[in-house]
């Protein structure tokens, strides 16, 4: 579904990708995992199009992406849940959901898909008309994947949703995921807490510097003896 | 007493264009980040548009208005597309000794063009003043009161109930998210300065025929556009509108009570005192609607 090749990119003199090349089947929930600045926030950028990349490709669905610009790459199906949740803070909830869906025409189904997010989370009902700002961070989160969501994506890409969350909320996030791939939409997850993504995961990439240095199935990276030692505590 | 009505009422007049001109200027600055040394140039060319329209090809003087708007939101997109999406990225102090060149260039434009005699503007309005009690105001300034009334709500529910208004507000919020929800935000950036130049001519159009136009009138009005940006917090709409009436009564009451000559220095002084002693502006951020 999703095909990157050999992408390098970086910010002006910093190169942070040196060629970075992974699939993402459709239906599947893969996880991209590493240390702080390996690049796997740069790597979902340049897919999504916010960092374009100096060299590579990148195929959505056997259409090229590899430079297109954000409103671009989510017409063609590919979501993009940032890092640190993101939400427009002085918006209201209902207002930061309708952003969601920004490129759609349909107001009736986004009307309906938005009752659908409310149902899924009742806390952002009861706070639709206030400011996204004011939000817990775990309602923040339940937010940030609702406005994601509002785009019909066929792919979504999360990046450390639980990033600073209390352990029952990640928990939760977590479940999310998971039903949202059973659900049927492909899942790119970036993750920190490696155990995590890689216990839920069908497949999984270890970045390190800007390279990708393992592949292969979450149980199989579980067992890796380099991902024991150095991502998983021993 | 009566005397200090009239200020109220002088300030209502002032503030309603001093607003337009606020809102404006924040917009850009807001969205853009762009401190924008063309607006008073904006202002100007609204009302030689007007002058143009009124007097040169005699036309109808409430057609001149909407003509003027219209003007100033193609010349701001032009400015936009021609002089700013060139140097997107590039830092502040480029846009910035760009933006002076392009003030200058327009000005000199304008003297060249027009000349530097001031012109005055024919209104339609009758030359006896409205007489209410102790006060008495020209019809042809409350028609300026209602005209800069109408583009602030105009302008209010663009920003807030519109989508591209939504756009507009995610974009200064966050421009990367707002890119990843779909948001083309060139566009953003052409249509945000646009529109606050089209708000920078509207207001020279109203206050051109109050008073003359001449090139450098603009200028002036820039250094309050910039004092009532100041005073309302950077990209905050509502305390433009606010900040707008505030320079406006701070303007009839120099002017009123201390000397005639205070009323264009009352500009420069808050622009002191906000900088000294609340450097954010009158309102906090979590006020501010774009
Ligand atoms: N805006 C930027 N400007 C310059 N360098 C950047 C920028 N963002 C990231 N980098 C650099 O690029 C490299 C990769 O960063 P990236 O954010 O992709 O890492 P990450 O794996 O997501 O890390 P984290 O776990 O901290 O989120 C790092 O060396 C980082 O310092
Ligand atoms: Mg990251």
């Amino acid at each position: 579904m999703l095909e990157v090749h050999d992408i390098v990119c970086g910010y002006g003199g910093v190169t942070a990708l040196r060629g970075i090349s992974l699939q993402v089947q459709a239906g599947q929930l893969v996880a991209l995992i590493g240390a702080n600045g390996a690049g796997k926030s740069t790597t979902l950028r340049a897919i999504s199009g916010l960092v374009p990349p100096r060299s590579g490709q990148m195929f959505f669905d056997g259409k090229e992406i590899t430079r297109a610009r954000p409103p671009r790459v989510l017409a063609s199906g590919i979501a993009h849940c940032p890092e640190g949740r993101r939400v427009f803070p002085h918006m209201t909830v209902e207002e930061n959901l309708d952003m969601g869906a920004y490129l759609r025409g349909d107001s009736a189904e986004v009307a309906a898909d938005r009752d659908r997010i409310y149902q899924e989370f009742p806390r952002l009902a009861e706070r639709r008309r206030q400011a996204a700002g004011t939000l817990s961070g775990g309602e923040q989160q339940m937010l940030a994947i609702g406005r994601a969501l509002m785009s019909r994506p066929r792919l979504i890409m999360f990046d450390e949703p639980s990033l600073g969350l209390a352990p029952n909320i990640v928990e939760r996030t977590f479940a999310i995921i998971r039903r949202i791939r059973d659900a049927g939409t492909t899942v790119l997850l970036v993750e920190q807490n490696a155990f995590a993504a890689l216990e839920m995961c069908d497949h999984a990439y270890l970045l390190e510097n800007g390279r990708i240095v393992l592949a292969g199935t979450g149980a199989a990276l579980i067992e890796n003896e380099h991902v024991r030692k150095a991502y998983l505590g021993g | 007493m009566s005397e200090f009505l009239q200020h109220l009422i002088n300030m209502l007049v002032l503030g309603g264009t001093y607003a337009l001109l606020g809102i404006g200027l924040t917009l850009i600055f807001g969205i853009m980040n762009v401190v924008n040394f063309t607006h008073g140039v904006l202002y100007t060319f609204g009302a030689y548009i007007m002058f143009i329209v009124v007097q040169q090809l005699g036309l109808n003087f409430f057609l001149a208005l909407p003509v003027a708007v219209v003007a100033g939101w193609l010349l701001g997109a032009v400015i936009e597309l021609t002089l700013l999406r060139p140097l997107r990225g590039s830092d502040i102090d480029t846009t910035m000794l760009v933006m002076i060149g392009a003030w200058i260039a327009m000005q000199s434009a304008t003297l060249w063009i027009w000349g530097g005699v001031a012109k005055s503007v024919a209104t339609p309005f009758p030359e006896a003043p409205l007489v209410l009690g102790p006060v008495s105001v020209s019809w042809l300034r409350l028609f300026v009161l209602a005209a800069a009334a109408l583009l602030i709500v105009v302008t209010y529910l663009l920003i807030n109930r519109t989508k591209l208004g939504c756009a507009m507000r995610a974009t200064f919020q966050d421009q990367d998210t707002a890119s990843l929800m779909g948001v083309n935000v060139d566009l953003i950036y052409t249509s945000t300065f646009a529109i606050g130049s089209s708000l920078a001519a509207a207001a020279g159009a109203l206050l051109g025929p109050v008073y003359v136009i001449f090139p450098q009138m603009g200028d002036l009005a820039a250094v309050k556009a910039f004092a009532i940006v100041i005073l309302g917090g950077l990209g905050n709409i509502t305390g433009a509108v606010i900040g707008g009436f505030i320079l406006a009564l701070a303007e009839e009451l120099g002017a009123g009570y201390i000397s005639s000559g205070y009323r264009d220095a009352m500009g420069f002084l808050i622009i002191i005192a906000v900088l000294i002693f609340k450097p954010t502006g009158l309102f906090a951020r979590s006020e501010r609607v774009g």
